[in-house]
């Protein structure tokens, strides 16, 4: 089972995550890199954790399959000055390049640290904010996430996110000894859309465990109401900037292609 | 570890992307029709196309997504009861092995010295002309057994060992030895079947031997092993590592290298002493149950725990437990269990204490055959007779190693030994010596004494890169191979894009050999449709319906098979086996004391990862990409007292060789042990991606034969190691 909820009536997409099942494969780090054509050089999708723990030969495990948190209130999304970000009301988060101005507002508001910023890419190489999608043109279309799909051990399971919270808490309640008595995302930083339980206490798995449940949205938003004026400015002479450089490269790289095929 | 995965592995490779390599392959009209026909792709030739994974060697069933002619994405084929929807990283990252920037796409000629890597693109035409008459020169000067043929685990290796035989040669090299020979001889004396299946559904207790199912993945068992742990089946676990099964394990027993053997008889003496065997069973299906009790009288937990360094309490407990949980229980007989050169005991040891407690029938299954002689298949006319001794001591010197598993690495002993005779030509197909065998200087001076090698392979791997001629395999995504039963269903290997460049089938490949070394009589099929029609004759179904859903239904057998007989040779499960005895060898499970590295030097243990499979995947960008940087492992204890830190360049030196790679200090680690992970190391320039990256374990090990099975005793290298 990796889908609990029948996808085409999912109100709220979402994941759970279990560390128990996960044996660190990367299985679901390779499909998401083949299915979203993420270059070589970076990742969607990375392996957070204290890894080994303990001292010979008392040892446990703590890794995660660590990517965005889709959050019910996504900081991001109210950090972005020229709304490259949207919360879908069905969950995903989303990211449009074609917008970014390359601020990095995202980075230093997303209590996950999350958003991660291609400093080898100039501002015309979009997108240049590199973040998990939650494979929406997959699921829009009747699939399931891609990590989801091929996890080989269900570690990771997709549905609706009322019907994930619900089966995480049984699972919790017919397996006390198996796990931490919680469900991460429930409440963090105003609910996320990513659920994870786990045998190691959240930390070890490198997961930001002083983050409250008031979201950091409401914070940014507070933020914004000072600075907006100005990032907007600043935002148009970027933006500019920006549209004129990446005319610039597609024409160079049109320029390319031509001779490329010329030489074939 | 680091707290995210290193930027620095990624920025290695820099730039490339997946979607550019792979760019710009249209399905030319012939794969492209057919799937349109079968409804596998649309009119822009878009959908997916059922077919097999060659990652590993548990062949998932995958459906290739096809864009626009071109592999975009594979998924796991839920109707494939080995991936059941699901495919492991490896299987994910398959796309790239075909539109690898280094696959060599036309036949190729060496012209300059051999390891220079000069060669010179040919024709097909030319390249086969040259190999056959190669080889003809070597079978009419020395005759047939001069040539040597060797290939790993593949479904097209039926006609590779067709050629084989009809060449007349009786020297073939096999990984099996290298790999699993202890285990399945060990089963086939006391079940007589290579491998019985393994049935997880109601299972309560398993005890892994070193069987490392979360990083050695087979997918379907590996998930069957996580879903285990919702039925709170008890978990133990034995390796001298904390790997990540280790992890999930209930108990994990850091166990002394080399004496898995003892812990087993101490299970076997605990249960036959306090008579928690299955009485009823052991009387009715087995033979020699007195001659096993006096065998492991003297095993006590007590003696078993000095050697193993497993407190005896603990084994006392496991036995106990492992009793109780009978017949849901199960001694899982391991996989790659050639370590020691006792390891064939520990197999037979593992395979009776499953028969002891009666879980026959309920965990441990007759194996599902994968030699379905519902089938069809070309005519064969008889091989030529063979009177030539085997070069790799079958049976004249190991009279229980089957034919079919061969001693890989006594071969290549004995071609440098020329005993009983010389060879002069090697042919590989699909398989990577100089990195599989122990001792690669040796296997390389092995190549040296050749006058011909010829090698089939998709890459310029590091047994390409000595050869003389190089013909290029289409990569299993651009190929059909011949088909594979599984259950009830037989699944197909099919094309889901034309084989790129001058790259061709091996089915194509050793037709066209056989026909030029006049043995066409063997090779009766057009081609490989042809050859997959032929098979599916007697079925009454078409290869377009088998294209469009990937397997074709097998008819149920007409004999109900009675579970409760076994192909021994006293029709029962055998404790006590007389074909042991008669060869001279322990005829019950006895204890064989294994040599102890001292205190200076460690045991090298290697192992799998989850990203990687063998020597051929290293190249592989999206798996280099995930993986971590292979190091050499030793717990901080050690590296304290020589004085190494985290991440220093070490030299680790055994009897044969020695190699310099980085450390990595952990804890999940026996402090008399250092580990590293085999396959890399590669030696050849035609990698581009997995060249220069970690060590070769195959550089240190030592050549050690088990007498019985023929197995390479793999972690019976010790070395040592200081500051590089």
């Amino acid at each position: 089972m990796t889908t609990l909820t029948d996808i085409s009536s999912i109100k709220k997409r979402a994941i759970l995550f279990d560390a128990t099942r996960c044996i660190d494969c990367r299985a679901c780090m390779v499909a998401c890199s083949v299915e979203n054509n993420v270059p070589n050089d970076v990742t969607r999708i990375w392996l957070a954790g204290d890894g080994v723990v303990g001292q010979y030969p008392d040892l446990d495990r703590a890794t995660m399959p660590y990517h965005c948190m889709h959050c019910e209130k996504p900081a991001c999304a109210s950090a972005c000055p020229v709304g490259a970000y949207t919360k879908r009301p069905d969950g995903p988060v989303i990211y449009d390049g074609d917008k970014c101005i390359g601020c990095r507002y995202c980075m230093n508001a997303c209590p996950f640290d999350v958003p991660h910023f291609e400093w080898d890419r100039g501002v015309d190489e979009h997108p240049i904010i590199i973040k998990c999608d939650l494979c929406s043109n997959r699921v829009d279309s009747g699939g399931e996430p891609a990590c989801v799909a091929t996890c080989p051990t269900d570690a990771l399971i997709f549905g609706d996110r009322d019907d994930l919270l619900k089966y995480a808490k049984e699972r919790i309640g017919n397996y006390p000894d198996r796990y931490v008595h919680e469900v991460y995302g429930e409440t963090e930083n105003g609910g996320t859309s990513y659920l994870i339980i786990s045998h190691v206490p959240f930390e070890q798995l490198g997961l930001p465990t002083n983050i409250g449940d008031e979201p950091v949205s409401e914070l940014s938003e507070k933020i914004m109401e000072v600075t907006l004026p100005f990032a907007v400015g600043w935002a148009a002479v970027l933006s500019g900037v920006t549209a004129g450089v990446r005319k610039y490269h597609q024409k160079q790289a049109a320029e390319s292609a031509e001779e490329t095929e010329k030489e074939a | 570890m680091s707290n995210t995965l290193s930027r620095r592995d990624f920025l290695k490779i820099g730039g490339v992307t997946a979607g550019a390599l792979a760019l710009g392959q249209f399905v030319p009209p012939k794969v492209a029709e057919a799937a349109r026909s079968s409804g596998t792709l649309d009119a822009t030739n878009s959908g997916y196309i059922p077919t097999m994974c060659e990652m590993c060697v548990w062949r998932c069933g995958v459906l290739a997504k096809v864009e626009n002619g071109r592999v975009v994405k594979l998924e796991g084929n839920p109707q494939h009861p080995h991936s059941k929807g699901k495919l492991c990283p490896r299987g994910q990252s398959g796309l790239m092995n075909t539109y690898d920037q280094d696959r060599v796409l036309s036949p190729l000629v060496r012209v300059g010295k051999r390891g220079e890597g000069k060669f010179r693109k040919v024709s097909w035409d030319e390249a086969l002309d040259y190999v056959a008459k190669k080889m003809l020169e070597i079978k009419d000067k020395y005759g047939p057994e001069a040539m040597v043929f060797s290939s790993t685990h593949n479904l097209s290796q039926v006609q590779f060992e067709n050629l084989l035989n009809a060449f007349g040669s009786p020297n073939y090299g096999t990984q099996r030895s290298l790999c699993f020979n202890a285990m399945i001889v060990g089963n086939l004396l006391t079940y007589g079947m290579e491998e019985p299946g393994r049935d997880y559904s109601k299972l309560k207790y398993l005890i892994l031997t070193g069987r490392n199912l979360a990083e050695a993945i087979s997918t379907s068992e590996t998930g069957d092993l996580i879903k285990s742990m919702d039925r709170k089946t008890k978990i133990v676990y034995l390796d001298p590592r904390f790997t990540k099964t280790a992890a999930k394990a209930d108990e994990w027993c850091p166990i002394r290298p080399g004496t898995d053997l003892a812990f087993h008889l101490a299970l076997l003496n605990v249960i036959i002493t306090e008579k928690r065997y299955n009485a009823s069973f052991v009387s009715r299906y087995t033979v020699g149950f007195d001659q096993l009790k006096a065998s492991v009288k003297s095993y006590t937990p007590e003696w078993a725990a000095n050697i193993t360094e497993i407190p005896a309490d603990t084994i006392r407990r496991i036995a106990r437990e492992f009793a109780d949980a009978a017949p849901y229980a199960l001694a899982h007989n391991g996989w790659r269990t050639s370590n020691f050169v006792n390891s064939f005991q520990t197999a037979r040891a593992i395979a009776i204490l499953n028969a002891l407690v009666g879980n026959w029938g309920k965990t441990l299954v007759p194996a599902a055959g994968e030699g379905s002689s519902a089938l069809g298949a070309p005519p064969q006319p008889p091989y030529p007779r063979i009177s030539a001794l085997r070069l790799d001591g079958v049976p004249w010197k190991y009279p229980l190693v089957p034919f079919k598993l061969g001693v890989f690495q006594e071969l290549r002993n004995n071609i440098l030994t020329e005993d009983p005779y010389k060879v002069h030509g090697w042919l590989i197909s699909r398989q990577n010596p100089i990195q599989s065998l122990p001792d690669r200087k040796r296997t390389l001076k092995a190549f040296g004494e050749m006058d011909f090698i010829v090698v089939v392979d998709i890459f310029l791997n590091d047994t390409a890169w000595f050869a003389d001629v190089v013909l290029p395999e289409a990569s299993y995504l651009e190929r059909y191979d011949p088909m594979l039963p599984v259950g009830d269903k037989a699944f197909l290997r099919q094309p889901v894009i034309e084989p790129q460049g001058e790259a061709k089938s091996a089915l194509w490949i050793y037709k066209q050999l056989g026909e030029r070394l006049g043995l066409g009589d063997f090779f009766q099929y057009e081609d490989e449709e042809d050859y997959i029609r032929q098979q599916l004759a007697p079925l009454g179904i078409s290869l377009e319906e088998v294209k469009a859903q990937g397997y074709a239904p097998l008819p149920a057998s007409e004999e109900e098979e009675n579970p409760y007989q076994w192909n021994t040779a006293s029709g029962k499960i055998e404790l006590y086996s007389e074909t042991l005895a008669n060869s001279g060898f322990d005829a019950c499970p006895t204890w064989q004391e294994p040599p102890y590295p001292s205190a200076e030097q460690f045991y090298l243990l290697t192992g799998k990862v989850g990203q990687h499979t063998q020597f051929a995947t290293q190249n592989n960008v999206l798996l280099h990409k995930y993986q971590d940087e292979p190091r050499l492992w030793m717990n901080p204890k050690a590296a304290r007292r020589l004085g190494l830190a985290d991440n220093d360049l070490v030299k680790v030196s055994s009897e044969v060789g020695a190699i310099k790679i980085a450390l990595q200090v952990t804890e999940a680690i026996r402090p008399d042990c250092v580990y590293m992970t085999p396959g890399f190391g590669h030696i050849s320039k035609g990698f581009t991606i997995g060249r220069g990256v970690g060590a070769s374990d195959s550089a240190l090990h030592v050549t050690y034969t088990d007498p019985v099975s023929g197995s390479q005793a793999l972690s019976q290298t010790f070395v040592t190691v200081e500051k590089a």
